[in-house]
């Protein structure tokens, strides 16, 4: 088969996906060679996409690729679900998922130490959605639960792996800065600026 | 001095601090203890004052920071200015707030990844993941319709089916019945019990007719004659007895 067969294949399996599917199992559908070069596929279609102008492009997240509308169209498909809140992350929320996101596995103790306050019921939401995941248990007096982030998480956030998270500057690397730091509200994570 | 702050907005006694050391442009590294002590005091009792419970984490805090005001307030024991190995109180302290901090923008920049990631949509978007006009109030909520609606949706499937009996009214009684088999001897000497529940729909009634029928036998008001094991019964009226209905 030419590239050109696979792409209609690939393009198939991504529009009947309900989550990113990974390049794996797009080999493993098509049964064929372990060799297809999927990334080659979806740079192939979103290149045909884009010439044809369609609504929608292949994004490459949480380690899969799938099938979205453009963002210029959410005015739009907003309006289909009119009625429908979207469940946003509250602070709180967002704070432990920022602590387990970097620490990972990390414990509740170690994550209300941080936090200084309990975070008991945000890592139970946490857990329902789906956004963190239990990894094991710390081999420590009460042997916590260890917890991390799942590939909800990645989907979430519109991240293809933990490297995409901007990295945290390291405490010592601020105390160092100390005296010499005019500007302390600032820099304090490095944003990776590489745009897609 | 007045404070103008709004309640309820801070994640714990961390960010609360965070929040008057950026308000008031204060060095972290040089947190003047006494005047952040004060504010952080004044705010606590103004939760107070409006009721808001205090937790217990912004009590501890409290006793952490006096902790370190009354640690600075002692003379050292090393004056000697050139000595860098004397250890500051308050490093510690800045150690958390700063630790708290990074996490919280790494928050801040998971929020804009948020977002910035609800603008696509998927294929087969969940409900969960609709963006719409949220009021920002209802953002920090923990709790919202959907978490309710999906609990109470989990929680209807935990209960188990209770299998159920569909108890009604008996509407005859013992008495009734014994009135009834009493009438029905008014006229006759003697009558089969089948004669007496040949009319009756329902079998309690028929148990019923047959509980009055024993307790006329106890009372001595009829006489029952049966020739055979599952045969009919013959009720006759007890000569001696008067009929003494009711």
């Amino acid at each position: 088969m030419e590239l050109h067969d696979y792409s209609s294949i690939v393009e198939a399996l991504l529009f009947a996906a309900d989550q990113p599917v990974t390049a794996g199992k797009i080999r493993q559908c098509i049964e064929m060679d372990d060799e297809i070069p999927v990334q080659e596929i979806v740079d192939q279609l979103n290149d045909y996409y884009h010439q044809e102008d369609r609504s929608f492009f292949i994004m490459e997240v949480a380690g899969g690729y799938q099938l979205v509308t453009r963002r210029e169209f959410e005015p739009y498909v907003k309006k289909l679900y009119v009625g429908a809140s979207r469940m946003r992350l509250s602070r709180a929320a967002l704070e432990t998922l920022s602590i387990i996101a970097y620490k990972q596995p990390v414990s509740r103790p170690e994550i209300d130490s941080i936090r200084g306050v309990n975070s008991d019921s945000v890592i139970r939401t946490l857990l329902e959605r789906d956004l963190i995941a239990v990894k094991g248990r710390e081999e420590q007096p009460g042997r916590p639960l260890l917890y991390g982030t799942s590939d909800e998480f990645l989907r979430y956030f519109g991240l293809n792996s933990l490297d995409d998270l901007p990295k945290l500057k390291e405490i010592d690397a601020l105390m160092d800065q100390s005296g010499e730091s005019d500007d302390i509200d600032a820099g304090l994570i490095e944003t990776d600026e590489s745009a897609d | 001095m007045p404070y103008k702050v709004q309640l309820d907005i801070f994640e714990g006694p961390l960010d609360l601090l965070l929040f008057f050391i950026s308000r008031d442009e204060i060095d972290i590294y040089d947190i003047p203890i006494a005047r952040i002590t004060d504010q952080y005091l004044a705010y606590l009792d103004l939760m107070q004052q409006l009721n808001v419970s205090v937790a217990g984490e912004y009590i501890r805090m409290a006793a952490t920071l006096m902790h370190i005001k009354a640690r600075t307030l002692l003379p050292q024991l090393s004056e000697n200015e050139e000595d860098e190995e004397v250890e500051d109180p308050r490093s510690e302290l800045v150690e958390m707030l700063l630790e708290y901090k990074r996490f919280k923008e790494a928050a801040e920049n998971l929020e804009t990844f948020e977002s910035e990631q609800s603008q696509y949509y998927p294929r087969q978007p969940s409900l969960a993941e609709i963006d719409t006009e949220v009021n920002p109030e209802e953002l920090l909520r923990e709790v919202t319709l959907f978490d309710l609606m999906k609990t109470f949706r989990n929680l209807l499937q935990q209960v188990p089916e209770t299998p159920t009996h569909n108890v009604s009214r008996i509407d005859t009684s013992v008495e009734e019945q014994r009135t009834y088999i009493l009438e029905k001897l008014h006229t006759r000497s003697s009558l089969q019990f089948s004669e007496l529940i040949e009319s009756f729909a329902e079998k309690i009634t028929v148990i019923i007719t047959f509980i009055a029928l024993l307790d006329m036998m106890k009372d001595r008001v009829v006489r029952v004659v049966q020739s055979g094991n599952f045969d009919d019964i013959l009720i006759k009226k007890q000569p001696e007895s008067v009929e003494t209905a009711t």
